[in-house]
């Protein structure tokens, strides 16, 4: 999709912007070593799709959009300790994208 | 209703203790002014120096780029991920939560300066 530079923020792009931002407010309640993994963890992810997904992939991306929310509710809940649990293996993407 | 009326025709209440009675809700009050945050609130100076500190401390920013002018992502080459960070790295420093809406129009130390300094919560 493209990390933008600058210009006016479709309505999508919020909400992966307020996904990402729910993931890093959801990792702050976490103890610190636990916060710093999720940290990276999660901003890989985001980064990654954001070189890789076709930006008006819209379908795609709302699949995504739909499973980093589940993602996200599970990591706020607090016995959830890392994200190693909610990593989604490379192969069960390409599935997804076909 | 008579003895409510005796009682009270026989209570004699002392002076002093109507004034100590009276002083007290402005005692309470003062109290109370310790917790405005505008008796100590964040000079812009310091609103400032400390948001070009949590910028230039984000790994991806030449420091030497930083002023209260730059733009984060046309002057500092960062992304609107690298944006979300920075808000956050905002919001933990200053101790405040800003909502998304807000949040996605902070693109600017200028931005940043001005919606903390007119934060009543700032800290």
């Amino acid at each position: 999709m493209g990390a933008s530079k600058g210009q006016r923020l479709s309505g999508m792009q919020k909400q992966v912007l307020s996904l990402y931002r729910g993931f890093l407010r959801a990792a702050r309640s976490k103890p610190t070593e636990d916060r710093r993994q999720i940290e990276s963890v999660v901003s890989a992810e985001f980064r990654r799709n954001s070189k890789q997904v076709d930006r008006k992939n819209f379908l795609y991306i709302e699949y995504l959009l739909r499973r980093g929310k589940k993602q996200l509710d599970q990591l706020k809940n607090p016995d959830t300790m890392g994200i190693s649990s909610l990593n989604v293996s490379p192969s069960q993407n390409n599935k997804a994208k076909t | 209703m008579a003895v409510r009326a005796a009682v009270l025709r026989h209570i004699r209440v002392p002076v002093q203790t109507l004034a100590v009675t009276a002083s007290k809700p402005q005692s309470q009050w003062s109290s109370l002014r310790l917790f405005s945050s505008h008796d100590d609130h964040l000079t812009k100076e310091e609103v400032i120096d400390r948001v070009l500190d949590v910028v230039k401390s984000f790994p991806k920013v030449d420091p030497s780029k930083v002023t209260p002018d730059v733009h984060f992502q046309n002057d500092l080459g960062l992304d609107s991920l690298d944006n979300v960070e920075i808000v956050m790295a905002l919001e933990e420093e200053f101790k405040l939560e800003i909502p998304d809406k807000e949040a996605d129009k902070i693109d600017s130390c200028n931005l940043a300066i001005e919606y903390i300094y007119n934060h009543p919560l700032a800290g």
